[in-house]
């Protein structure tokens, strides 16, 4: 059961396409666990659409509609492109941009209990994966911009809860926070943040820069 | 000036398209929706050309992905809606907007006690609803959806304090989200 949802600014930015890519991946994937906010996303499409309905019309140029008119003969009927089915249950819009399954991802050290992968960067907007066995501390830290968090596998804990997967926390610029994996599987999650993060202690000062924190 | 489409009008055309390629039901398509989307465009600021020629695009698309539609799932006008909105995502910054593939989630479940309301319907009182919207209400239902900015921006931009941006969103969506029935 999911706990922690996006709130009604994020799924509306998603649903208009404010949000930019990575923000929106992590509405998606939360929309792969959740059916909840799948129904809220097609609520937020429908007013979009009525809010287009509604737009005072702004003419083409003459000869517009003949001129998309010829092109019909010319371009392809689309076809939306199969999605293989994951064999470890990664949500497919994820797979897109892992090119495969989590369980295929190959993780980067980051300490001996965390490790991570990046799956892109857009200026200072980065999206990766983390990675922690039972027990890892992320330690304390805090952001210049905004962090969301994801739960793919497994769970962890701070001060505000529990997340398990699907649930979503936001942490906005200059929240602090101290996530510790829960016991049993690894915790992986996505991640995206929107400004570099600051640790608190100084080994991981030393080292962020180094993982492209 | 067109006038506004009953809702299933729309829809109807599209799975014309959908079905047989019907070249005169694209046509009155496009004379309903290619203004509306370049409107659209316009307002999130693209340039008078590049809102040209968005907007036809935006139609070829509606073309090439006509056998996608589902109009037991989305009207014309919303699911015209999201492929202008990813057109311009793709063509004004170069970003994908990362979406569910449906066939992912059949059956989907319909949460809530909305399940054996009709679409058409459902959008039909939507509409409704959203014209009996206050003025300062649809004022920032619109910003939201067509401008990019933050709710702390188009409080600046009103001249009004951020939290009665936030109330004013609030009591409209409330309002369009019960217009459609089931949960909120």
């Amino acid at each position: 059961m999911i706990a922690h949802h996006p709130d009604e600014a994020l799924l509306i930015a998603y649903a208009s396409g404010a949000a930019d890519e990575a923000a929106s991946l992590i509405v998606a994937t939360h929309m792969h666990y959740c059916a909840i906010c799948r129904m809220r996303g097609k609520k937020l499409e429908a007013i979009g659409g009525g809010l287009l309905e509604g737009l005072a019309p702004q003419p083409l140029a003459s000869g517009a509609l003949e001129a998309t008119l010829a092109k019909l003969d010319q371009v392809t009927v689309f076809e939306r492109p199969r999605r293989v089915p994951s064999r470890d249950g990664t949500p497919g819009v994820l797979r897109d941009y892992l090119g495969g399954d989590l369980r295929d991802v190959r993780w980067r050290r980051m300490g001996p209990r965390l490790s991570y992968a990046p799956l892109f960067r857009r200026g200072p907007v980065a999206a990766r994966l983390l990675r922690g066995t039972p027990g890892a501390d992320s330690g304390t830290h805090s952001h210049q911009g905004t962090e969301y968090t994801l739960v793919l596998a497994g769970g962890y804990t701070d001060a505000t809860g529990s997340y398990a997967p699907g649930d979503l926390q936001v942490m906005e610029s200059g929240q602090r926070h101290n996530p510790v994996a829960d016991p049993g599987e690894d915790c992986i999650n996505l991640a995206v943040t929107t400004g570099r993060l600051t640790f608190d202690s100084l080994i991981q000062k030393i080292a962020a820069p180094l993982f492209g924190f | 000036m067109t006038r506004p489409a009953e809702v299933g009008e729309m829809d109807m055309l599209l799975g014309r398209v959908a079905a047989n390629q019907d070249r005169a039901a694209f046509a009155a398509l496009f004379g309903h929706f290619a203004p509306r989307i370049k409107a659209y465009l316009l307002r999130l600021g693209a340039p008078a050309a590049v809102a040209e020629e968005l907007a036809q695009e935006a139609l070829l698309n509606a073309w090439r992905k006509a056998r996608l539609f589902d109009p037991a799932k989305a009207s014309a006008a919303t699911w015209l809606f999201t492929i202008a909105r990813n057109l311009r995502i793709d063509a004004l910054r170069r970003e994908k907007h990362p979406e569910l593939d449906p066939e992912e989630f059949m059956p989907e479940p319909e949460a809530g006690a909305d399940a054996g309301l009709m679409l058409a319907e459902k959008e039909g009182r939507l509409r409704l609803a959203l014209k009996e919207l206050p003025a300062d209400q649809i004022q920032v239902v619109e910003l939201s959806f067509f401008a990019d900015k933050p709710h702390s921006q188009i409080a600046l931009e009103l001249g009004i304090p951020l939290g009665t941006v936030k109330s004013r969103l609030r009591l409209a969506m409330g309002r369009l989200k019960r217009a459609m029935g089931g949960e909120e």
